[in-house]
Formats: structure tokens, sequence, C-alpha cells
């Protein structure tokens, strides 16, 4: 695969070179099945009539330069970016650029490309390589916008570094456990922790790590093939993209969390609060679906950096793991990273049961 | 749907007018460019993979647009903006010949270490004191010699091999700026899996097929990527790192979570375990 440009920060008014023919999995290409009325003509129709409506188009003349307010404006008349024209997405790109790039005091850069073809995006980590650093964490911080205050809720991180103890079975226990005397039912090392997660584990805080005493288990999104998260979503803003990643168009996100409850991987965050970004901190290439800011009461999670896989770059949680744990590819390439781990390596899916089939895979050596 | 979109809308509009004032006060904010103070400061320097080997200086490729963010807890090079910084192409590298011309770089190695050029000339020039060739010990053990204790503490207590290996089966005998292959030729400390893959074949073959250790860039099979060579990541006079026996060395963290509100430390399900 050739890797398109990444989009340059200055170029805000070229258009990506490959924001069309994404693979088939992408509804949003169906041009014939959006509906006949769209939401713009509907309110056109009846709304325009209303005080309130009057009232608001008042507000917007007065103020038409004002990029925030018309992008507030333009943004309550969007569709679903699914169902968005090719012409659409980038009016809402622009707007949203206009809007950025004024919040945050510098030129920010709002990517629309879509799936590549001949691309399913595959993730690999290997669990015995893992140091529980956290730097994963960090970098994905740094590059996907999440708010990062210090009141609560208001510090977003999509990975969570799990810490799994070894544990010790110990033979002074073989003999105890309840009911004792009449046949023991459990046993008396029952309780050792050894390889078990217990709440407030991805909290460890010691000098240094890795520690000799436990082992490490990074979750993020597992980018389902059969995803929960996209079956319960009532409004339908989050979806599989054609490539394999499930998004979230942010903009029609009502906030209800159904999808937070269906995640068997905890993977999903909620704005409860006004995100916090500072201005020097914000990253300014972004993509619609991806690292773009958020608003309050919306829920966000690992996208796989759209906004550099898109264009052939490595994710930022990958380029930063010390040990090289993380491994990032394209599936259908049988010489991509993932696929030779697939092939040479032990592999695992977490939760295999539940039949969401990850693309995420953990693997040992 | 319609419903929600309907009430969504309607809202917005009453709101419109209010909006439109807070924007213009947000805007006018907007002002202080926050980067000019940063580069005032020193150059802020970071570690990638570990302490003590490859460094990277912050510096800004774009407005707003840093070539790498550092960790203001660990010092860590936590982001990169530009993945190629200060790399040369790698060097002819048998099994990835199929790679297209410069799309395998690395961060050369022989800048980084500090006395490299003083050891082909200063005390091994490649003739011996009293010998040429140089008379080296029957019984292959590294002899204690202050001078080199003291300029590479680590030698002290080679943790490497578990005493089945000594300094003249990676270094070479008489140029000792290079490091030595099986036919006794020098090979440059900026292409260590050279010499690391003569007894490490599983993981130089794994390393080659990008499933062992790092490569940031591209992603694609075919793309452009810098390689983390091997002692990048590994100190090879201490790859056992004492009892914990990984090859890996220890690190301090970056900071964890917030705490689930309420939640006072991170040992409340280990004070207050579940009941049976
Ligand atoms: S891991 Fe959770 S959020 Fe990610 S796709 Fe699967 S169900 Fe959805
Ligand atoms: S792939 Fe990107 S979005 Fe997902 S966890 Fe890694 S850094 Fe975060
Ligand atoms: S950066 Fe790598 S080693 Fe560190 S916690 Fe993440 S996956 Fe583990």
């Amino acid at each position: 695969m050739t890797p398109a440009q990444p989009p340059s920060l200055d170029s805000s008014q070229t258009q990506p070179s490959c924001s069309a023919t994404p693979a088939s999995a992408n509804p949003a290409q169906c041009g014939s099945c959006a509906p006949k009325t769209s939401r713009r003509d509907f309110l056109k129709a009846g709304g325009m009539l209303s005080l309130s409506s009057l009232m608001g188009t008042g507000a917007l003349m007065t103020h038409s330069d004002d990029a925030h307010a018309a992008a507030e404006w333009g943004e309550h008349f969007q569709k679903n970016y699914r169902l968005m024209t090719e012409q659409e997405k980038i009016e809402a790109r622009d707007r949203l650029q206009r809007r950025y790039s004024a919040e945050y005091g510098k030129p920010v850069s709002v990517d629309i490309t879509g799936a590549q073809p001949g691309v399913l995006m595959g993730y690999a980590l290997n669990i015995r390589k893992c140091i529980g650093c956290r730097r994963c964490v960090h970098a994905c911080v740094a590059e996907n916008n999440q708010s990062r205050g210090t009141r609560p809720g208001e510090k977003i991180e999509w990975i969570q570094v799990l810490r799994m103890e070894r544990g010790k079975f110990e033979a002074e226990k073989m003999d105890h456990g309840y009911p004792e005397g009449l046949g023991i039912q459990v046993g008396g090392n029952a309780y050792t922790p050894a390889g078990q997660v217990l709440e407030g584990q991805f909290h460890y805080n010691p000098e240094a790590v890795p520690e000799k005493d436990a082992t490490y288990m990074p979750i993020a999104c597992m980018q389902c093939e059969k995803p929960p998260c996209v079956k319960v979503c009532p409004v339908r803003t989050t979806y599989r993209e054609g490539d394999g990643p499930v998004v979230i168009d942010y903009n029609w996100c009502i906030g209800c969390r159904m999808c937070m409850g269906a995640c068997p991987y905890w993977a999903r965050r909620i704005n409860v609060t006004t995100p916090v970004l500072p201005k020097a901190e914000m990253n300014p290439v972004t993509h619609y679906l991806g690292n773009r800011p958020r608003m309050r009461g919306v829920v966000e999670k690992c996208h796989w950096c759209l906004q550099r896989t898109r264009h052939g770059r490595y994710p930022a949680c990958v380029e930063v793991c010390p040990v090289g744990a993380r491994k990032f590819g394209n599936l259908l390439d049988p010489e991509s990273e993932v696929s030779k781990v697939l092939e040479r390596k032990n592999v695992f899916r977490l939760k295999a049961d539940l039949n969401t089939f990850p693309k995420f895979f953990y693997f040992y050596d | 749907m319609k419903k929600i979109a309907i009430f969504t809308v309607a809202l917005a509009l009453c709101g419109g007018a209010l909006y439109a004032a807070f924007a213009l006060n947000s805007a006018q904010e907007e002002a202080a460019p926050t980067l000019a103070a940063q580069e005032a400061k020193d150059p802020l320097v970071c570690f990638e993979s570990r302490k003590g080997a490859s460094e990277v200086e912050q510096r800004e490729i774009k407005p707003g647009l840093p070539n790498v963010k550092c960790s203001p807890t660990t010092g860590a090079a936590l982001w990169y903006g530009d993945p190629f910084d200060g790399t040369v192409p790698m060097g002819k590298m048998p099994g990835l010949e199929k790679l297209p011309e410069g799309h395998a770089v690395v961060k050369p190695r022989s800048e980084k270490l500090a006395i490299l050029p003083m050891c082909g000339t200063a005390c091994h020039n490649g003739v011996g004191p009293s010998a040429n060739p140089p008379a080296l010990p029957k019984d292959k053990r590294p002899t204690a010699i202050p001078v080199m204790e003291s300029l590479v503490p680590d030698l002290k207590d080679l943790q490497h091999g578990r005493g089945r290996i000594w300094c003249l089966d990676c270094h070479h005998t008489t140029k000792r700026d290079k490091l030595v292959d099986h036919f006794g030729d020098p090979i440059s400390f900026d292409q260590p899996q050279l010499l690391c893959g003569k007894c490490h074949g599983d993981k130089l073959r794994d390393w080659r097929d990008g499933i062992h250790g790092k490569r940031i860039g591209e992603f694609a099979s075919d793309g452009k990527k810098r390689w983390f060579t091997c002692t990048e990541c590994h100190n090879p006079h201490n790859v056992q790192d004492g009892e914990r026996n990984r090859g890996f060395i220890q690190l301090q963290p970056e900071p964890p979570p917030q705490l689930p509100n309420g939640m006072k430390d991170a040992r409340h399900e280990l004070v207050h375990p579940v009941a049976h």
C-alpha cells in the first residue's frame, strides 16, 4: 500500500487525496440509502417559522464573522457522518477547522480521509514483553487530545495497563480451607491472587517497573469485528469503518452510555465534564472520526489513531513502547508485522468466548 | 431519532443568541502564543528506549508542532512528531534486501558512545605494548583493567553469558572501535544486530520480520521505518539485569490514572477484600 501524504497544516482548504473509494462495509458510500428527506430539508420547511428559530437566526446574522458561533450553528444542522455526501463532509471539515483554529490559536487540520483500499488494520501486543511503564497510555493522550484536568472525571486515558500478581502457592495452606475437618470444598490456596486483576490494580505506582512479582496487561478498544457497542447505540453514531476500526461521530453522540455498558473490554470513556485541553498541548493534526477535540457529554475511545494510520503511520502507542511490545499492521498483507505474529507466535484474543472477534491480539514468545 | 434531533435543534435555536455572545469572548482570549515561552528555556532532551541509550532534543518542526514530546515525570520520549529525526540508512542487512532503498533507517549508536573515538587510537591502536599481535590471556577470562572499569562501570560485573563469554567474543581484537563477526571481520557499532545475531539467531529473525523490538514511521511492510537496534534497548554488558533475569532494565513508570471518585488509594480492594 502506498500511504497518502499526511495532511499538512497549512493546506486547510485542499482535500485529502483519497477521501473516496472506501471498502464496502461503509454505508456512507451507498448513495441510494440516504433518506429522501434530510434533516436539513425537514427543518427548513417547518422549523424556520418558529419564534426560536428567528431568534437563533438573528444571533447568527449579527455575529456571522465569528468562527465559533458559525460553526456551532452549522454543526446543529449536519447529518450523521456516515450519511453525509462528500460535499457535506468537506463543509463540515472546513467548519471545524475554522472553529478549532480560532479556539486553540494555531492552524488545526481536520482530516476526512476514508478507508484505504486493501487495508484491514490489526494490532498485536506481546504480553510477555510489556513492563507496565505506561508510556503508551501517555502517548495516546498526547496524540489524541483527551481531557487532562485534575478534578474528578477530567482526566481521560484510553489505555489501561492492568497489573497481574504472580501469586504464590504455599504448602502450609494445603490442608486448610473450609469447611475444615469435613472434607475441604474450598482449598487453602483459593485466594492466591495469581494472575488475578483486582479493582484498582491499574493504579500501581512503584519506583520502577517491571516488578518482580507482577506481569502487565494493557487493554484498550479491541476494534471488534462484531462490536457489541455498535449494536446498542440508539443513534447509530458509533460504527465500524471499512478498514476495521470502530469509530464515533462525536457530533451525533447523545451521551447515553449504552456503548459503555455493552463493551466487555472497558474501552469507552465519557466526557462528564467540559474537556480540559491546554492550547499548547493540543495536537493540531486531527481526523474527524479520530482525535479532534471532543465536547462535553460525548463518549470517546481508541480509534487506532485514524489521523495517522489512514496516512500509513504507526499509531502513537506503538511508537513509544520502549520494549517494542506493540505491533500494528495490515492483516491482509502476509508480510506485515501482525500477519507474521499470527503466523508464528502463540496468540489469543481477550474474552474470545464472547464472540466479539477483536482485531487486537495478545501474543507471547 | 427524529424526535431527539428536533429537540436538540429547538434548544440550539433558543440558545443561538447566547452561544454567539460566549463565542466572542473565547475568541478574544486566544492571542498569547504559548510556544514562544517554551523556546526561551533550555533545550529539552529526552531519552528514547532506556536511560543511557539514544536521546532526542526537542524542537519545533512546524509552528505548534514539536518533533518529540517528553514526559515531565520520567524524561522519556512520549510522542514522535518526526520519526526519522537524526537517522541514517541502516546499511546492508542480510534478509532485508527486499526493502526499497532508504526505507530502513537507524539512529547511529556511535555518536552516543562518547569514548568510542578514543578506543581505536589512544589505548588499543592494534599494536600491543610488548607484542604484536597483542598477547591475550590464554584462559579468556576478562582481566581487570582499572582504566577500562572506570570508563565503563558495567564491566566490573559482566552480566551477559554467565561466565561463558568474554570481551573479545564481541569486540574486535585489534580494531577496538569495532565489533567482530564470526570471521573476525569488524562490524560497526551502528549495526550491533550483525553481532548479536551470532548467538541470538531466533531473536534476530523475529527482529528482521518486525516482531521483536521496535520500529517507528510507516506501518506498511515496505514502508519507511526507523529501526531500533539491539543496543538502543538492551545494555549488552548488563542484559541479565541481576536477579530479575530479564533482558530489559527496570524503569520509572509514568504516573497512574485518576482514582475513581471517592477512592482514597489504589489498595482499596486489597484492604476491603470481597467476602467469599
Ligand atoms: S472493544 Fe468495546 S468499544 Fe471497542 S469495538 Fe469492541 S465493544 Fe466496541
Ligand atoms: S492506537 Fe492510538 S488511539 Fe488507540 S490506544 Fe494507541 S495511541 Fe490511543
Ligand atoms: S508502553 Fe509498552 S511496555 Fe509500557 S505499558 Fe505500554 S505496552 Fe507495556
